[in-house]
């Protein structure tokens, strides 16, 4: 009798706990296809975002520094990707104006992190439009770095393609020149804004230098042409002044070059670099080269 | 009844853990941050400190939630009071709520003190109280309350440590579950594609309890969400609880 009460509370007991276990499980089950189909309802909501807002209220990245218990370089590689999402988000209408502050803070907390000024530079000429910020930042880059030859390079690069300044050009490519390791087209483009500025000493001394220690011949070549062009740039300029003079002096144009040299205003008439006589044309006194120097 | 004694005893047990001493770190974080960070700021320092305030209250609840949540059950366990407990006329799942509700009503006596705090150095400078922020706050508090479930859970099957990180990975996700939709968008469609949506629905979402970013900026806030999310805590949490008792029901303390 006493085991047959036993087994009956035995059995009652597993009964209750496994209708319990049931319960549970179903209750498990409506709970999440209930917040399954939330989370889906929560989704269709809109909500209005600030993307990136906060990025603005950072402190300078001197201040910054002490804040990141030795983990400057890992906040600035995070503040790096941050400001690319930010920047690539175009209904932030105003966010160039931060441009500076944001790549100056990654500057001060990873000085020697390149891609930053780089990438800073190329949003602040292409998105912002503003090729003194860009300049700004690259000059901060090389600060920074003074063996990074790259940020005088993109700066002169700039200021030559963008802003057509090509006094600025010629000195960042010159400071990038000096820098070891800078590669061999820096020269030619340094050597290519002093022509552009009419050095055309400097850009003939450079254009020289670059044919005699070239070693590929498609260099001396290029080398070749750009000295024509000087050469042809710096004739043509000299004689077109004699024959301004010859009109001056006689009231009309001289019939061929030579009558400058028997006026006394050439010593002699000069030819290109490959020894032919400049195109003169006496109805209009122009002096051209008889070759296109990118041609030859 | 019996839930109820369990919870007021475990928040006695909590304030006899001097838990309420991390108000005053609150309290440090709050004004030394605040001030510092405005100071320094280019931009609004009332934004700042708004920010700093509410990303304090919802990092001290958490670490509240998680820290005594993960030792909530093993404590019991370790010092063989369970054994007293489970033999006097308690059920295991009334055990387990009566722990939740009580580590709640610590985690919302905290975060009224917190919030009082935070109020009191908002009014310092500006000499207004933004009562939109207390919005933002509930549904801080709303997350507490899931992770507390969170914590509870891991509790139930293993040690502190490893719950306590179980928690910190389950909150990080939590946080980062909108990524999994722009994964979802870039598979193409197939069984991978399946797999990504069923966990991106089934995995936590707890942006739904941040509204920080629209506080602060003064941004409208959908009331349809509100009622939602709110909706989802609660089933969620729910949810959390029922796992922990069918994982509690069958633990074995020896």
């Amino acid at each position: 009798m006493e085991a047959k009460i036993e087994a009956t509370v035995k059995n009652n007991g597993e009964k209750f706990l496994s209708h319990q276990r049931n319960l549970l499980v179903v209750f498990l089950i409506i709970s999440l296809l209930l917040f399954s189909f939330l989370k889906i309802q929560t989704d269709k909501v809109v909500r209005k975002k600030v993307p990136g807002s906060s990025i603005i209220y950072l402190p300078s990245g001197k201040h910054l520094k002490y804040m990141t218990f030795g983990y400057s370089s890992l906040i600035a590689d995070l503040i790096y990707l941050w400001a690319i999402q930010y920047y690539g988000t175009y209904e932030i209408a105003d966010r160039f104006n931060y441009l500076e502050h944001i790549f100056s803070i990654i500057a001060e907390l990873d000085p020697k992190y390149v891609d930053p000024y780089e990438v800073g530079a190329l949003i602040a000429v292409y998105e912002a439009h503003d090729p003194e910020l860009a300049f700004k930042i690259l000059d901060m880059g090389l600060e920074k770095n003074p063996d990074m030859w790259i940020f005088p390079f993109q700066a002169g690069h700039i200021a030559q393609m963008n802003l057509k300044d090509f006094d600025l050009a010629r000195e960042y490519y010159r400071k990038a020149m000096e820098i070891p390791g800078a590669p061999p087209i820096t020269k030619r483009l340094f050597a290519h804004a002093a022509f552009k500025t009419t050095d055309y000493q400097t850009s003939w001394e450079t254009w020289k230098e670059v044919y005699e220690t070239a070693e590929e011949d498609w260099v001396k070549e290029i080398a070749l042409n750009h000295l024509y062009r000087i050469k042809a740039a710096v004739d043509t300029e000299a004689l077109t002044e004699a024959v301004k003079k010859f009109q001056e002096r006689f009231g009309r144009l001289p019939a061929d070059l030579n009558q400058l040299v028997r006026a006394g205003l050439i010593r002699e008439v000069p030819t290109d670099l490959d020894g032919q006589e400049y195109l003169y044309d006496p109805q209009t006194g122009e002096v051209t080269p008889q070759r296109v120097w990118w041609k030859r | 009844m019996k839930i109820t004694t369990i919870a007021l005893n475990t928040f006695k047990e909590a304030k006899r853990d001097r838990v309420l001493y991390l108000l005053f770190f609150f309290v440090a974080v709050c004004l030394i941050f605040s001030r510092f960070l405005a100071l320094l700021t280019v931009g609004d320092r009332v934004k700042i400190i708004k920010d700093v305030g509410l990303a304090s209250i919802s990092l001290f609840g958490m670490l509240m939630a998680i820290l005594m949540g993960t030792g909530l059950v093993y404590k019991e366990i370790d010092k063989k009071t369970i054994f007293t407990l489970l033999a006097k006329p308690i059920h295991r799942v009334e055990f387990l709520l009566g722990k939740y509700l009580g580590l709640v009503l610590t985690i919302f006596i905290m975060t009224v003190l917190m919030t009082a705090v935070f109020l009191l150095i908002l009014f310092l400078h500006t000499f207004t109280i933004d009562w939109k922020i207390l919005l933002a706050i509930l549904y801080i508090f709303f997350e507490l309350c899931l992770m507390t479930a969170v914590a509870l859970l891991f509790s139930t099957f293993s040690s502190p440590i490893l719950a306590t990180l179980f928690s910190l990975a389950f909150y990080l996700i939590g946080h980062l579950s909108w990524s999994l939709e722009m994964l979802i968008k870039k598979v193409k469609a197939g069984a991978g594609r399946v797999v990504l949506q069923a966990l991106y629905i089934v995995l936590p979402d707890l942006e739904n309890f941040n509204f920080k970013t629209e506080v602060v900026h003064n941004l409208p806030i959908p009331t349809s969400l509100l009622g939602i999310s709110f909706l989802y805590g609660v089933v969620y949490t729910a949810f959390l609880l029922l796992l922990a008792m069918l994982v509690f029901r069958r633990r074995d303390f020896i």
